[in-house]
């Protein structure tokens, strides 16, 4: 199952700020809701986990990550990562690519292209709810570097990890599903 | 890893009090099954959509496989096999068997649960309101048509014994 | 030609209420879940994700150490036992659990056994199992590719292509092809649906150690082949396993194949020493139990400029998914497809079809179609209706011009089979007059100038059931014949056993009726027991339509036989010879003298009591039948829909069904089956498909996507009859369960594409849901 989702959001904080959080994946690995970098193969490629919690099923998803292209001067990252869920529960495989811009009135914004495709438990709940989770996973993820850009510009960066980055809450997931299903959306 | 907890409940069932001490977890359908051994009522599916499962709780046709039986505690439940017997059957039951309103007999407890909650809303339905009022309920066998037509005797009886009374 | 009995005998023709009606509206009924055995455990299958992949590593620890798991199967364990592979309902192999290599999402890989099902659904998720993910092949199409994934690897030749079918005459039909004045063509695709009874499959398997005897309770609709299955398999001897089949609620198919789920149950009972239950969960049903259809169809019609039809070519790709786990006759790797023909008059045809391996559950099962036959009705219908418009033909005219008619029958088609009667023009005139088509034309005619969109769908179908000879018909070897046993008790009472088995048709009823007809004695007084492999007689079991031209025919044989005995226990009694009676339903009189007779009843008490010097006592038969031929019923249904330009739903405005199923046991149950198989037609035409995407994830896996109607969309339906016997069946009867879920799924496509035929639309393929329409819509400019 594959699905294309694109995110924007804006920040106050200058580009080049963003861009060090965005360029750096241990965190970015550590704004996404659920996960851990676990080990750096090198300095391109790193191993994590995510937990992903849909209803009743938790799928710990093991698996890699590897920086395709960095590109400095445009501020642009694309990252290519796949897993699999440790119990044999399925498998997913996202190709993000991130670009930082800077706003001509001050702050930057964080455009986002991601290719996500699914294979197992989660896939046969369809379309919508893997994209309810990806766009839940988004805003938290959004949410999630914007406080860490805080606590850069207040200086707190590198104190540590921050605080365990909880794995979306299914409740909120199948009630947005649901809500989503009567918003007049055209079925692929 | 789960630690099997109990909780206490009681349940008046068809007019029988049961006490018993279950996983919070436990589905009403299984304890009205397996605890009570009640198994007219049945498991047709795992999303909530087929209503072989439906039973009345406090008057209201409610699906049992999306309860918990510890929601169930302090409250009262009809299941089919509270509704009617040989010696002395329900219109609705009367109602399936002359109009042919069953073929393999799995969704019949469910519907006829259902059509008990309609026929206690709306005394005289009219077609529409039959075909609405059951259609939480999948058949696979029958169409619907003869369900409707067995709704509509029991309803008739039902009435016209109302109207003696 | 049928003596007329009594209501109060209640025989062919009367609509007596169903006997076994009384403990399903008490919630009485005996289903699989509901048998409970003194210290029954729970088994629960661990299924996979991937579509196509290499299995590493299974790790059963974490599983088992939960407090209440008794055990943890895999494919190794069965493997030592020879096990792992199990043989399918058409000569290929399945896998019982996997080993190696899983080919299909949901695919079985472990079963875990526990106390209760909570504890056996926990430990399921505690397995685990390291995957490598294979390439997935997803499209039929791309299955032969020289790059596609063969997937296979337990076969010799190592290839994606199962079987090569084709029966006809080649050279011929090429010919007319090339040399028609008219050819027309169409595409169609029957979409895998799902048979989705609303009992799930499920099994309680108890094995006696101290008397040896495995006693399994099997939500089957053939228990004695599913018997003599597992004596195969497993090695147990035969007469120590007893299959019961009790109540099921539905079977349309579904609960023919042997699944996986059972073998492990019958595993785990013999190993762990406890009767073990498996019933599966809807989404377990619906994503690796039997599916039916998913057949890519091509039609071509040649014709003359008036429509008179010359020749058929056809086309198939067969997807059967991972294992070829059909339920088919030997010899008809495509089941009775040929028979798409249909009604019409060919001077030659020509089909062939492909069965090719995909990463999909397996199967191909009949789904309430006897073998394939919805797949050639469908695709004749459609292919009539394509060269009606090329022709610029009324679709009823282009049928009438090419039925077979009457005096042609027995009619021998093109491609083997030998109709035994028919009155295709006589079916369509009655719903013409039902539906009233002619002043249908006239409003679609009127509704067109307005902008609106109606159409009327015509499908003349025939069926061809009743499986069958033995010269022609085997499942696995075992010839398809089937049983009755009848017994009649001193106080004229009866019991009658069958080898077929009911899931919701009402055997109970139809079946004493048979022996009411034959024999007079009430059908209220006649029990019938079906489902017990230990006392029924052996039978292949009910689907295709079967029970009634099989079963049913021995019924009415055994009780000739019976009557037979009858009569000579009556001339004892009366002391007259035999010549001297003649017989009404329920009793034997002297000719001349009718005050002198005796009741079957008191014949019946005579057969114990006071029979002649030298006879057996009793009063019993059985018989087991083998067909002569199959029976073809047929029918014209007719449906009416109205098209929202805003939404694209359809609305089904009127259905006329007439069917033609011979002579009729209860018109009552006739008229509830069609009905029921109207519903399965119009879910399957416009709401239901099982589809994969391209990594292999099913779409449509629990009723939350796989719809089926509720008693909101389903309209009201009409039903009429017209009667043409089968002259080969003891008392002319065809078979009718079938037929509506034949036909209908063309009478609604030819009826949404006839609402847009002035569009330019040929045709639409399965499910015409309402996103699918609208966009037709919009694409020719008519949404409003």
């Amino acid at each position: 199952m594959a699905i294309k989702i694109e995110k924007s959001f804006q920040a106050p904080e200058p580009a080049a700020d963003v861009w060090k959080i965005l360029s750096d994946p241990r965190s970015v690995a550590s704004c996404v809701p659920g996960a851990q970098v676990t080990e750096a193969v090198d300095e391109k490629t790193y191993r994590g986990v995510i937990k992903v919690k849909l209803g009743p099923t938790l799928t710990d998803y093991k698996g890699q990550a590897h920086i395709e292209r960095l590109d400095d001067q445009n501020r642009e990252i694309e990252i290519v990562g796949k897993g699999q869920d440790v119990r044999g529960k399925g498998s997913a495989s996202m190709k993000m690519t991130g670009k930082v811009r800077e706003l001509p009135a001050g702050g930057s914004e964080v455009i986002t292209i991601s290719e996500l495709n699914v294979v197992g438990i989660l896939a046969q709940m369809g379309n919508r709810m893997i994209q309810e989770v990806a766009n839940q996973m988004f805003e938290q993820f959004t949410k999630n570097l914007r406080q860490r850009l805080q606590q850069q510009a207040s200086g707190a960066v590198g104190s540590g990890p921050p605080e365990e980055v909880k794995p979306i809450d299914a409740g909120s997931v199948a009630v947005s599903a649901v809500r989503g299903l009567f918003k007049s959306k055209p079925k692929e | 890893m789960t630690t099997k907890r109990a909780v206490d409940i009681t349940v008046k069932v068809n007019g029988k009090e049961h006490s018993a001490a279950v996983e919070p977890r436990l589905l009403l359908v299984h304890f009205i099954r397996e605890h009570l051994a009640l198994t007219g009522t049945h498991i047709g599916c795992d999303t909530t959509n087929c209503g072989a499962c439906t039973v009345l709780l406090d008057g209201r046709a409610v699906k049992s496989c999306t309860l918990f039986t510890v929601q169930a505690d302090g409250r009262e439940l009809r299941t089919i096999e509270g509704v009617g017997n040989s010696s002395a059957l329900h219109p609705l039951q009367e109602g399936f068997k002359e109009k042919h309103g069953l073929q393999c007999g799995f969704c019949t407890p469910g519907m006829i649960m259902s059509a008990c909650a309609l026929l206690e809303k709306k005394p005289h339905p009219t077609e529409e309101d039959i075909r609405w009022g059951i259609s939480g309920n999948l058949c696979r066998c029958t169409g619907y048509q003869n369900i409707v037509k067995a709704v509509q005797y029991a309803a008739e009886k039902m009435s016209a014994s109302a109207s003696q009374a | 030609m049928l003596a007329k009995t009594s209501p109060e005998i209640g025989g062919m023709g009367h609509p007596i209420k169903r006997k076994e009606d009384l403990r399903f509206i008490q919630g009485k009924g005996n289903y699989i879940d509901d048998v409970q055995l003194p210290g029954m455990i729970y088994g629960h299958m661990v299924r996979s994700p991937y579509a196509h992949a290499r299995i590493t590593a299974i790790r059963t620890e974490e599983a088992k150490k939960l407090p209440g798991v008794l055990a943890v199967i895999t494919g190794e364990d069965l493997a030592k036992a020879n096990l792992a592979w199990m043989p399918t309902l058409f000569h290929d192999k399945q896998m019982v659990l996997a080993t190696g290599k899983v080919l299909f999402q949901s695919q079985e890989v472990a079963f875990v056994v526990a106390e209760d099902r909570y504890t056996a659904a926990d430990a399921a998720d505690l397995v685990e199992i390291d995957y490598e993910e294979l390439p997935v092949l997803i499209d039929p199409h791309k299955s032969q590719d020289s790059d596609a994934p063969i997937l296979r690897e337990d076969r010799e030749e190592k290839s994606n292509l199962i079987f090569h079918w084709e029966v006809g005459d080649r050279a011929a039909t090429d010919q007319a092809m090339k040399s028609a004045p008219v050819t027309a063509k169409v595409n169609a695709f029957f979409p895998r649906c799902h048979p989705a009874p609303l009992e799930t499959c499920g099994c309680v398997i108890d094995f006696n150690s101290a008397t040896g005897k495995l006693t399994a309770w099997i939500t089957s609709q053939a228990p004695h082949a599913h018997r003599t299955v597992f004596a195969l398999v497993a090695g147990l001897p035969e007469q120590n396993i007893r299959v019961i089949s009790p109540d099921i609620g539905g079977g349309f198919g579904n609960k023919v194949p042997v699944y996986p789920g059972y073998v492990c149950a019958a595993v785990a009972a013999l190993t762990v020493g406890r009767p073990v239950k498996w019933i599966e969960t809807r989404s377990e049903n619906l994503q690796s139990t039997g599916f039916a259809r998913d057949y890519h169809m091509e039609a071509e019609l040649a014709a003359d400029k008036e429509g008179r039809l010359k020749a058929l070519r056809v086309k198939t790709l067969a997807d059967h998914g991972a294992f070829n786990a059909a339920a088919q006759p030997t010899k008809f790797p495509a089941g009775l497809f040929s028979i798409c023909t249909g009604s019409y008059d060919f001077s030659s045809a020509f089909c062939e079809v492909d069965g090719v391996y995909t990463n999909k559950a397996p199967g191909g099962i009949a789904y309430r179609c006897s073998f394939r036959v919805t797949e050639a009705a469908y695709l004749i219908e459609r292919a009539m209706d394509v060269l009606a418009q090329e022709l610029k033909l009324d679709p009823v005219e282009l049928r009438r011009k090419n039925f077979i008619p009457p005096e042609k029958f027995p009619y021998s088609s093109p491609l083997g089979w030998s109709y035994d009667s028919g009155n295709y023009q006589g079916a369509l005139d009655l719903a013409l007059e039902r539906i009233g088509y002619n002043d249908l034309r006239k409003e679609q005619a009127e509704k067109r100038e307005r902008g609106e969109l109606m159409g009327i769908g015509i499908s003349s179908f025939t069926e061809i059931v009743g499986a069958g000879p033995s010269h022609t018909f085997d499942i696995l070897g075992l010839k398809m014949f089937d049983s009755a046993e009848l017994r009649v008790h001193p106080t004229g009472k009866a019991i009658m056993r069958m080898g077929t088995k009911s899931q919701g048709q009402g055997h109970e009823t139809t079946y004493a009726q048979i022996v009411a007809q034959e024999l007079g004695i009430p059908a209220a007084d006649v029990a019938i027991e079906e489902g017990d492999t230990d006392t029924a007689p052996y039978g292949l079991g009910t689907y295709a339509s079967r029970s009634t031209p099989t079963s049913g025919a021995a019924a009415a044989l055994a009780a000739r036989k019976v009557r037979e005995k009858a009569r000579k226990i009556a001339a004892h009694l009366l002391e007259v010879s035999e010549e001297d009676l003649e017989w009404e339903p329920g009793k034997f009189s002297v000719k001349g003298a009718p005050g002198k007779s005796k009741t079957i009843q008191e014949i019946a008490f005579a057969a114990y009591t006071n029979f002649p010097q030298g006879m057996e006592p009793g009063l019993e038969a059985v018989h087991y039948y083998d067909p002569p031929n199959l029976t073809f019923p047929f029918g014209t249904y007719i449906a009416v829909v109205d098209i929202d330009k805003g939404t694209g739903e359809v609305k089904v405005r009127r259905f006329v069904a007439v069917d033609d199923c011979g002579n009729i046991i209860n018109p009552m149950i006739v008229e509830g089956q069609v009905h029921g198989g109207l519903t399965e037609g119009l879910a399957i035409a416009f709401m239901q498909e099982i589809s994969y995407d391209e990594s292999g994830n099913i779409q449509g896996g629990t009723f939350m996507d796989y719809l089926v109607p509720t008693a909101v969309e389903t309209p009201h339906w009409e039903t009429g009859h017209t009667c043409t016997p089968s002259p080969h069946h003891p008392f002319g009867a065809k078979g009718v369960g079938e037929s509506p879920n034949v036909g209908s799924p063309a009478a609604f496509v030819n009826a949404v594409v006839d609402a847009l035929s002035h569009l330019g639309v040929k045709h639409i393929d399965m499910p015409l849901s309402p996103w699918k329409i609208w966009q037709i819509l919009k694409d020719k400019g008519v949404t409003q």
